[in-house]
């Protein structure tokens, strides 16, 4: 069963311009390193990923200070309160690679540390260009403020499983929890992300 | 009433349509459980039920999808109550049937989650159990996305209940689920497993499912159950609607049931009128139940292999028969060996995936579990389990993912009465093997007598012939000249009558020098006559020479496409490519640049005229240290490191090859695991992949491991280093309570940690002996500790 008011956002691999400073510092190097294994681990990301996004927009409360209700959660935290100050309405959304990411990460493991190293910090800088994508895309006609996930400050990781309930991800994304609050596919974000009201603009 | 698996053989069955999206116009809250109606508002879920009854459904889905023992305490009685709203719907009522109604859980299962397959069968079972106390007629699974979950929900309904289950799987446009399984390989295992009917439904409208149901038409020996959406959601006038109504809904559903549905109805977006105007305008089409399809498959959780046709290749690497490396990793449970065969036979070119672990001195029923289970995780190939024990098929076929290739039954009555009730129940194609009670007849047609014998034996257990594949056994003409001509004649003449054959086809060659020439030319003859799956080395180049000829030259190589690939060695070649040629350089810079082939090169030159400890001391010990400095100094980095590391491994396996096993240095030992409940395991395998380079034995454990698994490993090893690594602030307790119960246990360990959410202080705190803040910080550690380090 979907809720109506989900969207979703897909792209191509190519489409997805992987941020060089976001993949600079997963690998521990600087913005112009490269190597051959790099390409071609590359190039298996690319023949793999399934760039998927999930998102919602909805209205945000904040009947007291340190509280933020978005009418199917009500989430204690300062920080998520300070982030949305001033916010009637922010998106939440939950963004993936796909599960055969997983995959290809685990039998890379088997294969080749430096390759599954490689891949890995691929994944995380594609699925974070990904995010700032499909944000783009969401907040064509509004300006937001910066998206904040649970697991963050004092905003519980738990938190993922409403936000991933209201926004059927298991379903429409595959992204499932384990015990400690962790996703599977790895390379997923849930995120929230206020909208800056019309006064706040000025 | 007659079952609705007797009134589906006589026309086409009609189920209900979308009930969350329909409750929500009822007023139903975004976000909140429509399930907890059932005890809330049991009125309005009657009058639903009765809405889509009166519409001319035959089957209404439970409001119960949502339900299970992990998201609701109450489970047991929102199944009653849920139950209890459809049977009051349907009662007085004409062919109309209560479906309970499972979704999914909401977890996956292992190995990529972390819910074992068996709680996720006790999970459904518990659901299913009250269900069919409460009177439902039949089990719907739906909206099920991994193949996995599927099977564990099928395996709790047909162990609980004796009720019809029929399942739909949410396919994407693609035509893939979520975790990558096909129409085809879901057909596989759902047939196999015994169940009434399958489908699709969710996620895509009617017109997206046209491009899939002609793979359900062409592969489904049962009737096919199409539930679509109402198109996709999209928002008109600020408010949110489904993208086809239903008109349009019942014009494409004519088609579905044109292409080979034969029950339909609706899922998110649809509502009775969708399904009243698809009734109407589908009833009247021409009925008929699917015919018995004739293909034979067998699948992974991606896709299926057909076996007749084009050649199967069965890679027979994982067997420990004559290997005396797998015989060593499965005695010290190292899976590492056995997934890099499964890796480097599925880059090979094989289709299928021999798994047999026998061996006296282990469990063979647990290692062929951890094995199935971990070689899924790593090659999407499909697998044939391998064992003469039938409580170790039984075991590793229930948990397989997919439909399996089983090895073997024999013509015994022994064998017959043990295996043929494990394929009954789990399904899978079942190798037999021509040998009874007399041993294996010295003809061929003997030996087409003993596989007609089993044949006809399954046939009783409702195992049909399509699902035998006959080995009438390839014996070493080194003993026995007439043996080849024996086996050859038997493929040709289970050919005629129309049963699929292989081959182990290695055993021919047996004690026999250049055993492969033999072997090559003897798969050949078997092709020639007919054979369609060979149990062989995909690493053996003649072999594979042999298979890409006969397929160019018999006409399953459209333009010769795949053996122009691999003639010309850009595709799928085997992998034991000849050593690219040395020119320049030197171990130690090959080391350096992380060249890998290079550096196996060199040091296989060096070795002709150095000793082998020289080799190590005077060639790979200075490189890593170069590079190793290097990176402390951060003139590299850390990717180049690992480059670096995993050359200077390769380079040392060659040597360890000149040095006598009892000359080995054990003595450096570490016990490696991210700790229980973190699954981030890429610190630690760093650490591991360079430990391993400086030597060190490691054993590793994983990720997501338990304090008392650490503990008993550092025991059993006597190994008296540990290093542990976490990445998540809420696993950082896990790591303390392994410290803890390593120290009270035994107070000479020392533990090293690492991992991002670490520091010294974090470090000092929970108690361990060392924090590494990056991988060469610890192999400087483990070395000190050793009263090693660096020259």
């Amino acid at each position: 069963m979907i809720f109506a008011d989900i969207k979703n956002i897909t792209a191509p691999a190519d489409a997805v311009e992987i941020n060089k400073n976001e993949l600079a510092l997963r690998l521990k190097t600087d913005r112009d390193f490269d190597v051959t294994l790099l390409d071609k681990c590359r190039r298996e990301f690319d023949k793999t990923v399934t760039y998927k996004c999930a998102y919602i927009r909805t209205a945000v409360d904040t009947p007291h200070e340190g509280i933020c209700d978005f009418g199917f959660m009500s989430v204690p935290s300062r920080d998520l309160y300070k982030n949305l100050r001033g916010c009637k309405e922010a998106f939440v959304l939950a963004v993936t690679t796909g599960i055969a990411v997983d995959r290809m990460l685990a039998r890379l493991n088997i294969v080749s540390q430096a390759e599954h190293f490689m891949a890995d910090a691929l994944s995380s800088a594609a699925v974070e260009s990904f995010c700032d994508y499909a944000c783009d895309i969401m907040t064509r006609d509004v300006s937001c403020v910066p998206r904040y996930s649970p697991g963050y400050g004092d905003l519980s990781i738990s938190f993922q499983k409403p936000l991933l309930a209201r926004l059927n991800a298991c379903e429409t994304l595959g992204i499932t929890l384990n015990s400690a609050y962790l996703m599977t596919p790895v390379k997923s974000i849930t995120a929230i992300m206020g909208i800056k009201t019309p006064e706040d603009k000025k | 009433m007659k079952r609705i698996t007797e009134l589906i053989k006589e026309k086409r069955v009609y189920f209900d349509g979308g009930t969350g999206t329909v409750l929500q116009t009822m007023g139903l809250p975004a976000g909140r459980s429509p399930e907890l109606w059932n005890l809330e508002h049991p009125e309005e879920i009657i009058s639903l039920h009765n809405a889509y009854f009166d519409a001319g459904c035959n089957i209404v889905k439970t409001n119960t999808f949502g339900v299970n023992r992990c998201k609701f305490d109450n489970y047991r009685e929102l199944i009653r109550a849920g139950i209890d709203c459809a049977k009051k719907a349907a009662m007085g009522r004409d062919e109309a049937y209560v479906a309970f109604d499972m979704g999914p859980t909401g977890r996956l299962l292992e190995p990529l989650g972390d819910l074992p397959f068996e709680e996720a069968v006790s999970v459904f079972a518990d659901n299913v159990r009250v269900a069919a106390e409460a009177g439902a007629d039949l089990v719907l699974i739906e909206t099920m996305n991994d193949s996995y979950e599927t099977k564990a929900a099928v395996l709790a309904v047909k162990e609980n209940c004796d009720l019809p289950v029929f399942v739909t799987n949410v396919y994407d446009a693609t035509g893939k689920l979520m975790t990558g399984a096909d129409p085809l390989s879901m057909i596989a295992m759902l047939e196999g497993l015994g169940v009434d009917a399958v489908g699709m439904n969710c996620s895509l409208g009617p017109d997206k499912m046209l491009g899939i149901i002609e793979q359900f038409q062409k592969y489904s020996s049962v009737p096919v159950i199409v539930n679509p959406n109402a198109g996709l959601p999209e928002v008109r006038d600020g408010r949110t609607v489904y993208n086809i109504d239903a008109d349009e809904f019942s014009d494409y559903m004519v088609s579905l049931a044109k292409g080979g549905a034969s029950i339909l109805g609706g899922c998110c977006g649809t509502t009775p009128e969708f399904i009243a105007k698809t009734r109407a305008k589908t009833e009247k089409l021409p009925y008929a139940y699917p015919e018995e399809k004739d293909y034979t498959v067998v699948s992974s959780y991606t896709h299926g292999v057909l076996i007749g046709g084009d050649p199967v290749l069965i890679g027979e690497r994982i067997n420990p028969t004559g290997k005396s490396k797998l015989k060593a990793a499965l005695r010290s449970g190292d899976l590492n060996y056995i997934l890099n065969e499964a890796i480097r036979q599925s880059e090979s070119g094989a289709h299928v995936l021999d798994v047999n672990v026998g061996l006296p001195e282990i469990d063979e029923t647990e290692m062929m579990k951890r094995c199935v289970s971990s070689i899924q995780g790593v090659t999407d190939l499909p697998l044939q389990i391998d064992s003469t024990k039938p409580d170790t098929l039984a075991a590793a076929m229930r948990m397989y993912n997919g439909k399996p290739f089983v090895n073997s039954v024999n013509g015994t009555q022994e064998s017959m009465n043990a295996v043929l009730p494990i394929v009954q129940k789990y399904g899978g194609v079942l190798i037999a093997l021509t040998i009874d009670e007399s041993g294996i007849p010295d003809n061929a047609a003997d030996r087409v007598s003993i596989a007609r014998k089993i044949i006809d034996r399954a046939a009783e257990y409702g195992i049909k012939k399509k699902d035998i594949v006959v080995d009438p056994l390839a014996l070493t003409i080194s003993s026995n000249p007439e043996s080849a001509v024996t086996t050859l004649e038997a493929v040709s003449m289970l050919k005629k009558l129309g049963v699929h054959t292989s081959l182990g086809i290695s055993n021919i060659s047996f004690g026999l020098p250049r055993r492969e020439l033999i072997t090559a030319t003897f798969y050949a003859n078997a092709l020639q006559c007919g054979l369609d799956c060979a149990i062989m080395n995909p690493f053996s180049e003649v072999m594979m020479n042999t298979y890409y000829t006969f397929r160019a030259l018999n006409c399953y190589d459209k333009g010769c496409a795949d053996y122009i690939r691999y003639a010309s060695a850009e595709g799928n070649g085997t992998i034991d490519s000849k050593p690219q040629p040395v020119s320049e350089g030197s171990l130690r810079s090959s080391v350096v640049k992380g060249l890998k082939d290079q550096a196996v090169s060199f040091a296989k030159d060096l070795l002709n005229n150095t000793p082998p400890l020289d080799v190590i001391n005077l060639h790979i010990v200075p490189a890593l240290n170069e590079i190793g400095e290097a990176f402390e100094k951060k003139k590299a980095y850390l990717p180049q490191l690992l480059m670096s590391a995993e050359a200077a491994s390769a380079a040392f396996e060659e040597v360890k090859k000149r040095i006598p096993s009892d000359k080995t240095d054990t003595s450096k030992a570490v016990v490696l695991a991210t700790v229980k409940g973190d699954i981030h395991d890429i610190g630690k395998n760093i650490v591991k992949v360079l430990m391993e380079s400086y030597g060190f034995t490691v054993f590793d454990l994983g990720r997501d491991v338990p304090p008392e698994r650490v503990l008993s490993c550092a025991v059993e090893n006597n190994c008296k280093l540990v290093g542990l690594s976490a990445l998540m602030t809420t696993t950082v307790p896990a790591m303390a309570e392994t410290i803890e119960l390593l120290k009270k246990s035994d107070p000479e360990i020392r533990t090293m940690v690492g991992g991002a959410v670490l520091n010294q202080e974090y470090a000092d705190m929970i108690g361990a002996d060392f924090y590494g803040a990056d991988a060469m910080d610890t192999v400087r550690y483990a070395q000190s500790y050793y009263g090693t380090g660096s020259e």
